[in-house]
């Protein structure tokens, strides 16, 4: 398991993204990218200092755009759109690491 | 660690006119021939050369494969870098990028570095149609199938979702086995760690600290060890960043001679990558270094500001206010300029850092800006017979760690480190 992985605290993120990895490594890589998507939909509920101010568009625009996007709500809530179904290896790399990078950064 | 030199080409405007002079490319093409000639001989092992297309002022570098062939036949040592060849089929079929490799890898006798990537400008990808969405795809799709033109004889096709070809064979073959090392331009720490996985290089663009890269290497080194199916037949286990040099004899020439060449590429840089400013770029009408020049100093670092500025920044470069000590002050103010804008000493303790992160490579951006060839001849000449030489003589020890690093990894690996 990457180091950085086991710095996640909260038991059930920590599990899904273990499952993550899982898929990673057995090729679903679809559920890659809607675990970690779900995974940062729940850091930034948890953390909403994240979407104030100048730190909101940040945090938006870092989300990758490989196939699925965040929105902001008119309620000011956030949600993952899927521009498509179909992943491949390098795309679930690349949200399975902003997920965990962003949830050990932020401590949760 | 090793050394290189980073090349767009970049070409600012005069200030006072609309379009270059009429010798100006050809001028700034023939000065970087001689710089990387230079260079090659003062113990700068690798040079990369970026693929940009329409980015006027910040990137005149649209075929590297014709510079680095040029490179070729000036140097006799130096690795010859893609950094990179723009992967997605519309900017290059991968048949036409597999033969353009192999035949530079031919001529030069074995030195190429294969650098991939996907670019993500707008300016770029609306002039070739490409969706942002699909680019890390096509990459990924366009890499593989390339790199099995390169190994098979005959390569056995392909239909895929975004080019197809039919069984042919793919001459010639490059020199080295099985193929060139492979890299893959990093702008995020992410795909990084998507280098990891595909045994590539990771050509970090993020002009990262000391400290990031500590964690960067050793996150890749874990990932390498433990998560890696290979993209090619041959593994190349390496991590690089980049860095802006100017190094004189004291910090205030260094400063005055490399900090608005450093200004002006995280300039240009973020004005062709900001959606807002380069997607609204008016082409051949518009002079961006008028631009900057005529900004007030504060602002001249462009959409990218406070991340830029901080890079190479480790020791103070971080803080608001310049520090009271003198020479704390001077190195601050180099740090507030970025990367390796010193002197031969402030340069060396920058290097140091990064070596002690376990970097694999440096690479330099020396031409940048409006700054004059004969200053970055100065540059490269003085970093590379007063700093470099220490350094290349302690990369044994860093070639044992690494070695100590890849204990257990069984996939073949190909790599010039």
């Amino acid at each position: 398991m990457p180091a950085k992985l086991k710095r996640i605290k909260d038991d059930a993120l920590r599990e899904s993204l273990t499952q993550a990895q899982a898929s990673l490594r057995s090729g679903d890589y679809p559920d890659v990218v809607h675990r970690c998507a779900d995974a940062y939909l729940e850091l930034l509920s948890r953390k909403p200092e994240m979407l104030e101010g100048t730190e909101s568009l940040r945090s938006i625009l870092f989300f990758p755009r490989l196939g699925a996007h965040l929105v902001q709500e008119s309620d000011g809530s956030m949600m993952v759109i899927y521009d498509r179904e179909e992943f491949i290896f390098s795309e679930a790399v690349t949200y399975f690491e902003f997920a965990v990078d962003s949830l050990a950064k932020h401590e949760l | 660690m090793k050394f290189g030199l980073f090349y767009e080409h970049q070409l600012p405007k005069p200030r006072d006119g609309d379009q270059w002079d009429e010798d100006a490319e050809h001028k700034l093409l023939k000065n970087a021939l001689d710089q990387l000639e230079l260079a090659d001989t003062v113990g700068f092992e690798y040079v990369f050369e970026v693929e940009h297309h329409f980015l006027e002022e910040y990137s005149h570098s649209s075929a590297p494969e014709v510079f680095l062939a040029a490179v070729s036949q000036r140097t006799k040592k130096m690795r010859l870098g893609h950094g990179i060849a723009l992967m997605p089929p519309r900017y290059n079929h991968p048949a036409r990028v597999a033969e353009r490799i192999a035949t530079l890898d031919l001529i030069s006798d074995g030195r190429v570095e294969f650098g991939t990537g996907e670019s993500g400008s707008v300016m770029e990808m609306d002039g070739f149609g490409i969706r942002r969405e699909e680019k890390k795809r096509m990459w990924e799709e366009a890499t593989r199938e390339c790199v099995k033109m390169m190994t098979e004889t005959p390569y056995s096709g392909t239909e895929g979702e975004y080019f197809g070809m039919p069984a042919r064979n793919v001459v010639p073959k490059p020199l080295q086995k099985p193929h060139p090392p492979l890299w893959v331009a990093a702008s995020r720490r992410e795909t990084t760690m998507v280098a990891a996985r595909l045994g590539m290089g990771s050509l970090g663009f993020a002009f990262e600290t000391p400290d990031e890269a500590k964690e960067r290497v050793e996150d890749y080194y874990e990932l390498v060890r433990e998560e890696c199916t290979p993209i090619g037949k041959a593994i190349n286990p390496a991590l690089a960043i980049l860095s802006i040099l100017s190094c004189f004899d004291s910090d205030e020439e260094a400063i005055a001679k490399g900090a608005e060449g450093a200004q002006f590429f995280a300039y240009s840089l973020g004005y062709y990558y900001n959606p807002f400013t380069g997607g609204s770029h008016r082409p051949g009408k518009m002079n961006i270094y008028k631009q900057f020049i005529e900004k007030p100093e504060e602002e001249r670092w462009g959409p990218l500001g406070e991340g830029f500025r901080s890079f190479g920044g480790f020791q103070a470069g971080a803080q608001k206010e310049e520090p009271e000590d003198e020479v704390t002050r001077a190195l601050w103010r180099a740090a507030q300029r970025g990367g390796c804008i010193g002197t031969p000493e402030f340069v060396r303790e920058t290097l140091t850092k990064y070596e002690d992160s376990h970097l694999d490579l440096m690479i330099f951006v020396a031409q940048c800006g409006a700054r004059t060839h004969e200053d970055i001849m100065d540059s490269i000449y003085r970093v590379g017979t007063k700093v470099l030489p220490e350094f290349n003589e302690r990369h044994e020890k860093h070639q044992r760690w690494r070695a100590k690093q890849l204990e257990g990894v069984e996939h073949l690996i190909n790599s010039s480190i």
